[in-house]
């Protein structure tokens, strides 16, 4: 499941995609971390979304600017153009807080589809540790996760961030659903926090009580002989994903390492409601 | 017609007594009595002064005999008006400073202390520091007050920032405006979705087209489309358009709204905070309103700038790895307040601060400056006080000198002055050189008393040539170089020396040896009626005859530590006197101490060599012949003579023209020389020396080379006192005794200088043993008895001088000259040209 850590490799490919205008900045560090956690080199992937060149062809293609005050019309080299500045500005800024971390980092540019364009570099050049979204993929035309994950084969996860995540700062929480994954979650969790110098915890995530208690137990027996790791809290979601969020965002976390397909984020579910609490990016693990 | 370069020779060796010309007998003078030995030297009975040694005395300071200078300084002292500003002069090393510093301190120790001084942060105006007045000691208190009030809330405030009741009501504020935008969003996403539009982000905004199976419709596809289909997409496209367009400009107006929102509740959050830090300094401070209104300042700067203690800093988190010291932390520095005046460490008086280095930044203060990113910059903290921030409210001790010789110190102190504030600007901006923006520190009150120190020719210099000196220092506190020699002055002298022996932690003086360094007093001042106050070199006198009381074994400093410590002093200083000795000696210098010689005679001149000063002799001739009236300074023909000494010369040559040429006229050339003189000549104490030179020469008698002469003379011929006459008998009597003292040996000075003898010990024994002498001399008359052994001479009722007296023969010398002059004259012209080529005829 966890790629990188299960398999102890020493080096991987952690790849920051971009597919819109603005990367978030703290998708960027938090890749950064990542890879410095697991000695990966980056891989800063700007996609030119073919689609928007499509739409250009339109005679009354029209662009409005994110202010709402003016409306022109675009052309397929207005928007090539646009691309190109982007794309630059997106590469300049991995490589700027990649170099700072002495992190190797290649930059691309693909134009396609943005999901399928993930699927084809993958293929090409995969595979890949983590894939980190610099798009917030909140939106409902957005394709849910599970496609995205679909593409990328071996990828170990997927790292997101909301349009709230303001830090990258804190504490590793383990947002853990299922004892069995304790091991591996664990030792990609304090990789991780021993770069930032910071500490990894557990949190607990049951859908109710009793669940939450046989987890607690099962836990416990994992971490027997790991008595520095604390059992920082316990959620139970009771089938809400954003109150569970809610709970994590109160442990002020620098990063939440989370399984995909659980209770947090199901296979098939929308990554807003988490996104909208979280003030930290989440790696969910495949 | 000829012409003679006059009498080849009129030195006579050996003729005393006998006239040439078989001209009248000399008629010897009658004698003249020397010195007695007790007026060389007016000893100081040790068994006199009442204690055995200084042990039993209790120590006062230097100020002894300054009645009236310490009047001065009291007055200038109580006078509060800020003109009254004391200028204390006297000679160097006179003990003023020592004097006027111990007189200001038991004076300050009544006044109570200033204020303090604290320059904090302008909040309206951050390049013009407020200067804030807080009662004396309580500046640090403030200082400590604010660090403190800083380091709690840089606790204090990101805890409440980051607590649950903040971040609630922080993300209820954000939820509100958020959701109503990302809902209205996602709303017309899902009706553009429904009608298969598709709403893209585009790099630099939104743009709409149609899709299909979630994906854009190729535009080779949809036109290919029926028209009205395609119309009616575009339509809908266009209504979208519309509809994202007014989401989209809800925006700002939404974001400003929240940013308010939230600007007010962090106000709301933070005010709590900071009421809660700043709380104690105020109530600590109630009775300063000038310190409540600045800390309201800080209150409302700290609630407006209540990021700077959530962000965190670059340099803390990355380099320190520890929260950095809030007085140092940039973001924290203009909370903080900077105590240029603290009165309150350990003082209960008023300050007196003794500047030794008054240049101009530490006497008016500085602004430092500090290298940021190649830039300097500077703030309030970097203000620097100056001597008058620390002495303001008591005493500022300057000496003058070191004042006057420090670049833009003078006036800047006289600005301070008159403006009875202290204002701190760069040198630079004062004389308008520099138009860099910099600090402009609120002026801080002065009121201070300022006193300075130097000599009294500084403070004649100061009073001629600066019109503000007289205005701004009234008062002028003038030390006397010494003091009568009186049993209580004694004794006062010996307390300053017990004085001396305490600060230092020296060995007692007996009485002898206090007798002794009352006795080199004397001789400092150079009169035997009065003590020298020149503390410095008496105290030097002590403690090195302490060393050398060591070096004997001795318990007690007693008399022959002192004479030691004196003989010690005088070695190391008078190499050059020992070379000018053994150029005497060696005959490299001609002086000659025995045998006569007619219009030679030993004069004595004084070298002052620093502290050091001794006599040394000269050999002065005079020539005479026939010419136009005229005595030839050779001194001042070459520029070497100075003022003094040409009007000394002058002086006896009136002599000479009203004593002697009444009935003829001044038909006389004469020439005067300090012999194997090579630097400057000035002063008037050899001009009685010329005169005797001068009248041997007239009269052809020879002078005695035993006697060396000192003093001036006037036109009536008498002799006038001079200076140095104990270094100048001193010097006399160390060449005669290397040549071995015969016993007519001596030296004649002026009766009025007798009063200043005070001659070494050595001299004394000599003059009591018979093989030296002294001889005071009132009139030239009697000098040149005693030179000659020749008669003066008086004018009788004839109106004639006595033949065989010096008088009567320079009187007919005189009319020779004159009858050879008529005599010449009559040739004619011939005269004129001789006069031309530098000649005087001779007939």
């Amino acid at each position: 499941m966890i790629h990188v850590a299960e398999a102890g490799e020493s080096r991987g490919r952690v790849v920051v995609h971009l597919c819109s205008s603005a990367a978030n900045p703290v998708a960027i560090d938090a890749a950064v971390w990542l890879a410095r956690a697991f000695q990966s080199e980056i891989e800063s992937l700007y996609v030119e979304n073919q689609q928007i060149l499509e739409l250009a062809k339109f005679p009354f293609a029209r662009e409005i600017s994110v202010t709402g005050k003016v409306r022109r019309s675009i052309s397929s080299d207005d928007i090539e153009r646009e691309f190109r500045f982007a794309s630059a500005t997106f590469h300049s800024q991995v490589e700027a807080r990649a170099r700072a971390a002495d992190v190797p980092v290649h930059s691309r540019v693909v134009r396609d589809e943005p999901i399928r364009a993930l699927g084809t570099v993958c293929a090409a050049c995969g595979p890949w540790s983590a894939v980190a979204l610099a798009d917030p993929f909140t939106s409902p035309s957005c394709p849910p996760l599970g496609d995205l994950l679909d593409y990328v084969h071996d990828a170990t996860g997927l790292l997101v961030v909301g349009p709230r995540a303001s830090r990258t700062g804190g504490r590793v929480v383990i947002a853990l659903e299922d004892a069995a994954l304790l091991p591996a979650m664990l030792g990609a969790a304090e990789r991780l926090a021993a770069v930032n110098d910071t500490e990894a915890v557990v949190c607990l995530v049951a859908s109710d009580e009793m669940e939450l208690m046989a987890l607690d137990n099962a836990t416990r027996l994992v971490l027997v002989d790991r008595p520095h790791i604390a059992i920082s809290s316990a959620v139970l979601t009771y089938g809400a994903e954003a109150a569970a969020a809610e709970a994590l965002r109160q442990l002020r976390p620098g990063l939440i390492v989370a399984r995909f397909g659980g209770l947090l984020m199901r296979w098939e579910g929308n990554l807003a409601p988490l996104a909208a609490s979280l003030e930290c990016p989440l790696l969910l693990l495949r | 017609m000829f012409f003679k370069r006059g009498r080849d020779e009129n030195t006579v060796v050996g003729r005393g007594g006998r006239p040439g010309n078989g001209a009248a007998p000399h008629v010897p003078a009658a004698s003249h009595a020397a010195l007695s030995v007790e007026a060389l030297r007016r000893v100081v009975d040790a068994a006199a002064l009442g204690f055995k040694t200084t042990s039993e005395l209790e120590p006062i300071s230097g100020l002894i005999g300054q009645d009236r200078a310490l009047r001065a300084i009291e007055f200038g002292t109580n006078m509060k008006a800020n003109d009254y500003n004391i200028f204390v002069l006297g000679p160097a090393a006179s003990g003023k400073s020592t004097a006027a510093r111990a007189f200001l301190t038991e004076k300050a120790a009544s006044l109570p202390p200033p204020f303090d001084w604290v320059y904090a942060y302008n909040f309206e105006n951050p390049n013009r520091p407020r200067a804030l007045r807080i009662p004396s000691g309580r500046a640090r208190m403030l200082e400590k007050g604010m660090v403190g009030a800083i380091d709690e809330l840089r606790t204090v405030l990101p805890q409440t920032f980051e607590g649950e009741d903040y971040q609630t009501r922080r993300r209820s504020i954000e939820s509100v405006f958020r959701s109503t935008q990302d809902e209205a969003f996602e709303a017309l996403q899902r009706r553009a979705q429904a009608q298969n539009i598709a709403i893209m982000r585009t790099p630099t905004g939104f743009a709409m087209a149609p899709m299909h199976e979630g994906k854009v419709v190729k535009p080779e596809v949809f036109n290919g489309l029926p028209e009205d289909m395609r119309k009616g997409v575009e339509a809908k496209i266009e209504g979208l358009q519309k509809e994202l367009e007014q989401i989209l400009e809800t925006v700002p107006k939404s974001d400003k709204q929240r940013r308010n929102r939230l600007a007010d509740l962090n106000e709301e959050v933070a005010n709590v905070a900071v009421i809660e830090a700043l709380d104690d300094i105020k109530a600590g401070f109630a009775d300063v309103p000038e310190v409540l209104a600045h800390l309201d300042a800080t209150h409302k700067d700290l609630v407006r700038n209540v990021g700077s203690f959530l962000a965190s800093n670059e340099e803390e988190s990355q380099i320190v790895k520890q929260p950095i010291d809030t007085s140092r932390d940039p973001r924290f520095r203009r909370y903080m307040v900077n105590v240029v005046v603290s009165n309150g460490e350990g003082q209960a008086h008023a300050p007196i601060v003794e500047e030794l280095n008054p240049n101009y930044p530490n006497l008016i203060g500085r602004i430092d400056h500090i290298a940021q990113m190649g830039t300097l910059m500077t703030d309030f903290l970097l203000i620097k006080p100056g001597a008058l921030h620390r002495s303001n409210g008591g005493y500022l001790l300057i000496d003058a000198r070191k004042l006057l010789m420090s670049p833009f110190a003078w006036e800047a102190l006289k600005r301070a002055l008159k403006a009875r504030e202290i204002r701190i600007e760069q040198p630079s901006e004062t004389a308008g050189i520099v138009s860099s923006q910099t600090l402009d520190p609120e002026p801080i009150p002065l009121d201070v008393k300022v006193v300075l120190t130097g000599d009294r020719e500084l403070y004649y210099l100061l009073s001629q040539n600066d019109p503000d000196f007289q205005g701004l220092f009234k008062v002028q506190a003038d030390f006397d170089d010494t003091i009568a020699r009186s049993v209580e002055n004694y004794r006062d002298y010996a307390r300053v020396m017990a004085s001396i022996v305490r600060s230092h932690g020296l060995k007692p003086i007996d009485a002898a040896g206090v007798a002794l360094i009352l006795e080199e007093s004397a001789r400092l001042a150079g009169d035997r009626e009065r003590l020298s106050i020149e503390i410095g070199r008496i105290s030097d006198i002590v403690r090195e005859a302490d060393y050398w009381a060591g070096k004997a074994g001795h318990t007690t400093i007693l008399r022959e530590d002192v004479a030691r410590a004196i003989d010690e002093q005088t070695q190391r200083s008078d190499r050059l006197r020992d070379r000018a000795q053994e150029s005497i000696d060696r005959e490299i210098v001609f002086i000659d101490t025995s045998g006569v010689k007619v219009g030679q005679i030993n004069a004595l001149s004084v070298m002052q060599l620093g502290n050091f000063a001794f006599g040394r002799p000269s050999r002065i001739t005079a020539r005479v012949r026939m010419g136009q009236g005229r005595v030839t300074d050779i001194e001042r023909e070459v520029n070497l003579g100075g003022p003094l000494h040409s009007k000394g010369v002058m002086i006896l040559w009136g002599y000479l023209a009203g004593r002697f040429a009444q009935d003829v006229p001044m038909a006389l050339a004469a020439t005067l020389v300090f012999e194997q003189s090579y630097g400057g000549v000035d002063g008037d104490s050899a001009s009685s020396t010329e005169l005797y030179a001068l009248l041997s020469a007239l009269s052809e008698v020879p002078i005695k080379q035993c006697f060396a002469v000192t003093g001036s003379v006037n036109q009536w011929g008498e002799v006038q006192p001079i200076g140095g006459a104990n270094d100048k008998i001193e010097g006399f009597f160390d060449v005669c005794r290397a040549r071995g003292l015969t016993g007519e040996q001596g030296v004649m000075i002026p009766s009025a200088n007798v009063q200043h003898l005070m001659l070494r010990e050595d001299v004394v024994k000599a003059v009591r043993e018979g093989k030296f002498a002294i001889h005071p001399v009132g009139h030239i008359d009697e000098g040149i008895e005693i030179l000659t052994g020749i008669k003066a001479g008086e004018r009788g009722s004839d109106g004639q001088y006595e033949p065989g007296t010096i008088n009567h023969l320079v009187e007919e010398k005189m009319r020779q000259f004159a009858e050879r002059a008529r005599a010449f004259g009559r040739r004619g012209d011939d005269a004129g040209a001789d006069r031309a080529n530098g000649w005087d005829r001779v007939s």
